[in-house]
């Protein structure tokens, strides 16, 4: 992670605020920043979105190849994760310096989505044993401002959204080889359901009480954060602790109940705007990356 | 503007990939017209007043045909009176990937500026372009798109329009659904056959209109006489499992109810299977790629031996007639039975524009016709004409527009005319036409590469190739050959030996490699030679003027030729010079006059004691040859007298083989075999020889047939047996015996075919018992030859290589193209020796001559006429007392049969031995009596 230094007083000046619910930017202690959504953004992908949270922006694209599945599940096709900390967000990412962080996210969100609710993997199924869909989610941080996970979750909830997987079906041939044949019309295609994907929320422990979205001076104050992706419902898929300090069993246990709650919060909204994004069709204003 | 077009498509290894790419849009994209005064364009395409004479449309206007009008009706839009039509974009990118001929076409229209045809790049104009909607088909887009350009066209030009004189435009459509659409957003459409019937000035443009499907008054008997064919989706899948097997459609010239499939097998062998009867024969037409599935084996039947013409009436219900045909057909012998199959579905169509005549209808007024092709392969086509009476007696061209289920004959669309029949121009095109030979005046574009006249050595090449003025050079060839290729010359050198040079006209140094004169000769691939005629292959300047080895007394270039020392009956080939040399010719002779003056003792000179030389020294070589097994076989060639008034063949005679042709042959095939030698060594990869496969026993079982029949033994197991045996062949009292058979045997012989030695890995030439052999002495009239000089060049280094000639790929493709005009041409020479030798009869009346049986068929014999070099058939029926055996001697008449113009034959009718109901009498032998006889 980015880190910036903070000085002494700025330290306390920061704890003290958030002790009494006040953050440096006026929000909560479980508000979160001005996030700005946009999907359909790389015309190359299947599906993608644009996620700006505060001053973090993360670019998610899916590409939907054919391949083969995997020998325990047969049945169900899945998806591959690739986090890449752009040189773009800051200098320390440079060459492979972002590598050690990439594969950390990449591998949170292994786990996070590592089970079967979160998104329904049969319906990627071609021909079982055979072929089946694998997606391939590539995530790009271009600017880093903190609470990178949740913008990460939140980008790729949308742009699994946008994704349009083309329909094919399966032919027999009489050897017993499979054709696959592609449908004419470009706007034929599937959509994937992301009721159940969940969405990460970091909560940071800063003093006594723990912060949501924390930007990176506050993420400089706390001692340990716990990281937890939250479905709609409410429930908790995984959970992880990072940073240095110790966490009491009981902070533990406030901040997934606080987690829970602000998640099971995020999702409604965030799915109600992405409908409606939908529902603009050719008319939406392409934005892109020109502001 | 930017916009991307995205859509998803599927990759080679199954896997699925989106492709997005950028549109752009412009505003600079001009209409074209004269009138329109907001374009800015420099020289407008569409003109002002275009009008055409049309009872539907009395304004002037321009056309915009859709794809299928542009696929279907290309022959009506090539008109001359058809101008000033709109091609969109999209209608033209359709078509390339419909149909790559039609594309052709309608780009040479598009290039012709009388036309005045204007392609409109309307998917690139701001205000044309469309994107797809979801749930749109491409088809419905692209009908979208040619009518959102047919509506702005025809804003565009009314805003032009000062005093509304109307200049407006018309969709030209077939499709139901489309036109609807156009016409509820106001649009002028019609369809092409409406609006090509209003067009009273030019009613002969109703006849060129191809039948679409959609017209329901066809023959309303829905009787389905043919089976549906499968779809390609599904004669793909059984392709690959094996149900089905692809291959070339091969009709059969003499039975219209039998043809034969060829289906390539690996390497060169491909089997043969058999089908008989017109459902099984499923609307296949000669040359198609057909999906053929095999009948089971209690089914197999044998290909027939009866001669069958089609010659049925128009109506489609004489099925009756045909099931009596085919029963006729059925023969049980188990082990003629060959695999037998029917055709389920068509892969390929290969149609062309077919030469024939009219069969014009019983019924007066109909205008539904029966075209006769020449090629009796080719089904009888129905086409619609109302010009019938003008065509009766012509030979007209007609283009095949589809067969459906329910028709007997497929239908078309008349083309052209190309003349009177019978008369010999039109004769002598329909023949080139035929058979595929490029017969068209070269264009400006070769003729510029041509070198600029008077041309003469220059001194730069003076001082790069040797000086060999000091030989005495002869050629010796056919009387009146004006492309003479090769030369000899042999002197007797100090130390006893002889030295023989072999030189040949060096081709290339005129034709360099990849431009305009090299492509078109490597397009004809050979001289064509006709009886009357020559087609060139290279430009006459070149053929007959330069590169010519005549006797002018002008220096000529001349290629490498290949110097052979004599030491007693040995020979040594000199190795190759690095310079090409320069020679003078001393004489051109003919094959007689060079045997003159061989035989008379008086002459001494130079060119006579060279050419006795050569004649002692040819004699070896073939002796050697002989001993390593080379044959020598026998075909009847023949020449013609011509009237030099008329043109028209007087008399016709066996040509003669004289000493002198052998001896120049076999200095020819020395230096052919050495060339191939030298270029292999060189470039083992990519070097052009020509091989000369060895039949398969099979195809000696005519040969085996025969000869058993006296009782001669005949061994074919190597070229070198065959050819002793047949040297021992001989029957008492029947001294034609051996060239009987040595005819029969060449019929046995394969094709020798050019093909590219990285290719191939058998290269022997079974005639010529060599085993490697090409072709180089004949650059002015074969283009394999220049090939073989240009790989020599470099083997000695005199020229450099260019990529195209070291690509073993490109090689083999051309070697095809060689190996098919070199079979067209011969089979074209065939036919035109075969008209002229009508042409002969035709004058002569009735001939009474000796001959002998070829072959025995069920109902026909085949006989031979020595004198003439002819073979016909003559009709025999069913002979009871007489059986008929090869070889037998016969006398026959000969006349000629016009009663059908196409396709006149010569009549044999037997008049000895003397069989009841078969033989004639034999006609009087005044000739008064004849000529009288034809004064009727």
């Amino acid at each position: 992670m980015a880190t910036v230094q903070v000085s002494e007083a700025e330290k306390v000046y920061i704890l003290h605020g958030i002790r009494d619910d006040l953050r440096v930017d006026g929000r909560g202690c479980e508000d979160y920043r001005h996030m700005e959504i946009e999907t359909d953004v790389v015309s190359n992908t299947d599906g993608s979105s644009k996620v700006t949270l505060g001053h973090t922006v993360v670019l998610v694209g899916i590409k939907t190849e054919i391949g083969k599945p995997r020998p325990m599940v047969p049945d169900e096709g899945y998806l591959d994760f690739f986090v890449d900390c752009s040189a773009n967000a800051t200098p320390e990412f440079e060459g492979r310096g972002g590598e050690e962080l990439g594969t950390e996210l990449s591998n949170t969100l292994y786990r996070a989505f590592n089970n079967k609710h979160s998104l329904d993997l049969k319906s990627l199924c071609i021909s079982p044993g055979e072929h089946c869909w694998v997606l391939y989610v590539d995530v790009l941080l271009l600017q880093c401002d903190g609470n990178l996970y949740d913008a990460i979750s939140i980008a790729i909830k949308a742009a699994l959204f946008n994704t349009k997987i083309p329909r094919v079906h399966i032919s027999a041939d009489d050897e017993g080889g499979r054709e696959i044949e592609l449908s004419d019309d470009p706007y034929d295609c599937v959509r994937l359901n992301v009721e159940n994907v969940p969405c990460i929320v970091t909560l940071c422990k800063v003093g006594h009480r723990h912060v949501v979205d924390a930007t990176l001076q506050e993420k400089a104050c706390s001692v340990a954060s716990l990281i937890m992706s939250v479905t709609h419902r409410g429930t908790v898929t995984c959970t992880r602790k990072v940073g240095g300090g110790s966490l009491d069993p009981e902070s533990i246990f406030e901040m997934t109940e606080a987690g829970k709650r602000v998640g099971k919060a995020l999702h409604a909204p965030l799915m109600k705007l992405l409908q409606q994004e939908e529902s603009l069709g050719r008319k939406k204003q392409k934005v892109g990356f020109l502001s | 503007m930017l916009k991307s077009k995205t859509f998803v498509k599927k990759t080679r290894s199954g896997g699925v990939v989106k492709i997005v790419r950028e549109h752009y849009l412009r505003d600079d994209i001009w209409c074209g017209s004269e009138n329109c005064t907001e374009c800015k364009q420099e020289s407008a395409v569409l003109q002002r007043d275009a009008c055409i004479e049309s009872n539907l449309c009395s304004y002037p206007h321009y056309l915009i045909p859709d794809t299928n009008v542009l696929l279907q009706q290309i022959d009506v839009l090539e008109d001359p009176v058809i101008r000033n039509v709109i091609i969109l974009q999209t209608v033209l990118q359709e078509v390339r990937h419909r149909s790559a001929p039609v594309y052709k076409r309608v780009k040479d229209m598009i290039h012709e500026k009388e036309k005045h045809f204007y392609t409109f790049t309307n998917e690139h104009h701001r205000e044309t372009f469309i994107e797809r909607e979801p749930g749109e088909s491409a088809n419905d887009c692209n009908d979208r798109a040619i009518r959102v350009a047919a509506k702005w066209y025809s804003q565009h030009l009314m805003k032009s329009q000062s005093d509304g004189d109307g200049l407006r435009v018309v969709l030209l459509t077939n499709d139901q659904g489309n036109k609807q659409k156009a016409e509820e957003s106001s649009l002028l459409v019609y369809k092409c056959e409406e609006y090509i019937k209003s067009l009273i000035a030019n009613p002969e443009l109703v006849d060129r209109l191809a039948l679409s499907n959609d017209d329901k008054n066809e023959i309303s008997s829905s009787k389905v006489l043919f089976p549906e064919h499968l779809p390609l989706s599904k004669i793909q899948a059984g392709i690959k499992s094996g149900c089905f097997l692809q291959g070339t459609f091969r009709a059969s010239r003499d039975n219209y109810l039998e043809a034969t499939v060829f289906v390539q097998g690996e390497g060169e062998d491909s089997t043969e299977v058999l089908i008989q009867g017109l459902q099984n024969l499923n609307r296949a037409v000669n040359q198609d790629v057909v999906a053929v599935q095999l009948l089971p084996q209690s089914q197999w039947v044998a290909p027939s031996s009866v001669v069958l013409q089609d010659e049925g009436t128009a109506k489609d219900d004489s099925a009756e007639e045909e099931e009596e045909e085919e029963e006729k057909l059925k023969i049980s012998a188990e082990v003629a039975r060959k695999p037998t199959g029917k055709v389920v579905g068509i892969i390929k169509r290969n149609w062309r524009p077919f030469c024939g005549m009219l069969n014009v209808s019983q019924i007066k007024e109909s205008t539904r016709h029966l075209f006769t092709p020449a090629d009796r392969r080719i089904p009888r086509i129905r086409i619609e004409t109302r010009q019938a009476s003008a065509l009766v007696g012509q030979r007209i061209m007609v283009a095949i527009d589809g067969w459906p289920k329910y028709s007997r004959y497929p239908n078309g669309h008349f083309v052209r005319s190309l003349g009177s029949a019978g008369d010999k121009d039109t004769e002598q095109e329909v023949l080139l036409l035929e058979h595929d030979v490029p017969h068209q005046p070269f264009s400006q574009a070769v003729l510029s590469f041509l070198p600029k006249m008077p041309w003469s050595i220059t001194p730069e090449d003076m001082a790069k190739r040797e000086d060999l003025r000091r030989l005495t050079v002869c050629s010796v060839d056919p009387p009146g050959c004006t492309d003479i290729d090769d030369a000899l010359h042999c002197r007797q050198l100090d130390n006893g030996n002889l030295e023989v040079g072999v030189h040949i006209a060096d081709v290339s140094h005129f034709i360099r490699p990849g431009n305009a004169l090299d492509k078109e000769a490597a397009n004809r691939g050979t001289t064509v030679y006709l009886c009357g005629k020559r087609i060139d292959m290279v430009p006459e300047l070149l053929s007959s003027n330069l590169c010519s080895l005549r006797s002018d007394y002008i220096l000529k270039l001349y290629f490498r030729g290949s110097w052979l020392l004599f030491h007693g009956f040995n020979f040594l080939l000199l190795p190759f010079f690095p310079s090409p040399p320069y020679v003078l010719v001393q004489a051109s002779l003919t094959y007689a006059e060079a045997q003159m003056r061989i035989d008379d003792a008086t002459k001494n000179d130079d060119i006579t004691e060279s050419l006795r030389g050569l004649n002692k020294l040819a004699k070896i070589l073939k002796r050697q040859r002989i001993k390593k097994g080379a044959l020598t076989l026998s075909s009847l060639e023949v020449r013609f007298h011509v009237d030099s008034e008329t043109h028209d063949p007087i008399d016709l005679q066996t040509k003669e083989l004289m000493e002198t042709n052998s001896m120049v042959e076999e200095f020819m095939l020395l230096a052919n075999i050495s060339v191939a030698q030298k270029i292999y060594d060189e470039f083992p990869d990519c070097a052009m020889l020509r091989k000369h496969p060895a039949p398969p026993p099979s195809n000696y079982e005519i040969l085996h047939k025969a000869s058993k029949s006296k009782n001669v033994a005949i061994h074919t197991d190597s070229a070198k047996a065959l050819a002793d045996s047949l040297d021992m062949a001989k029957v008492d009292c029947f001294p034609y015996f051996n060239t009987l058979l040595r005819i029969l045997a060449t019929r046995c012989m394969m094709q020798a075919v050019y093909f590219c030695s990285g290719m191939d890995s058998d290269f022997h030439h079974y005639g010529l018992a060599s085993p490697i052999y090409t072709h180089f002495t004949s650059p002015i009239r074969r283009y394999a030859d220049i090939i073989v000089h240009r790989l020599l060049a470099v083997a000695i280094g005199a020229d450099t290589t260019y990529p195209d000639l070291m690509d073993k790929h490109k090689q083999s493709a051309l070697s095809n193209n060689l190996n098919y005009r070199h079979k067209m041409s011969q089979y074209a020479q065939r036919a035109s020796v075969a008209f002229h030798t009508q042409l002969f009869f035709k004058s002569k009346g009735i001939l009474n001559e000796e001959g002998f049986v070829l072959f025995v068929r069920k109902n026909a014999i085949i006989v031979l006429i020595p004198k003439f070099g002819l073979e016909g058939t003559g009709p025999t029926l069913k002979v009871e007392q007489h059986t008929f055996s090869i070889f037998d001697k016969v006398k026959v008449t000969i006349s000629l049969d016009d009663s059908n113009i196409q396709h006149q034959k010569i009549r044999m009718a037997l008049t000895h031995p003397v069989i009841l109901g078969v033989s004639v009498p034999t006609p009087d032998v005044e000739p008064q009596a004849k000529k009288s006889k034809l004064d009727r």
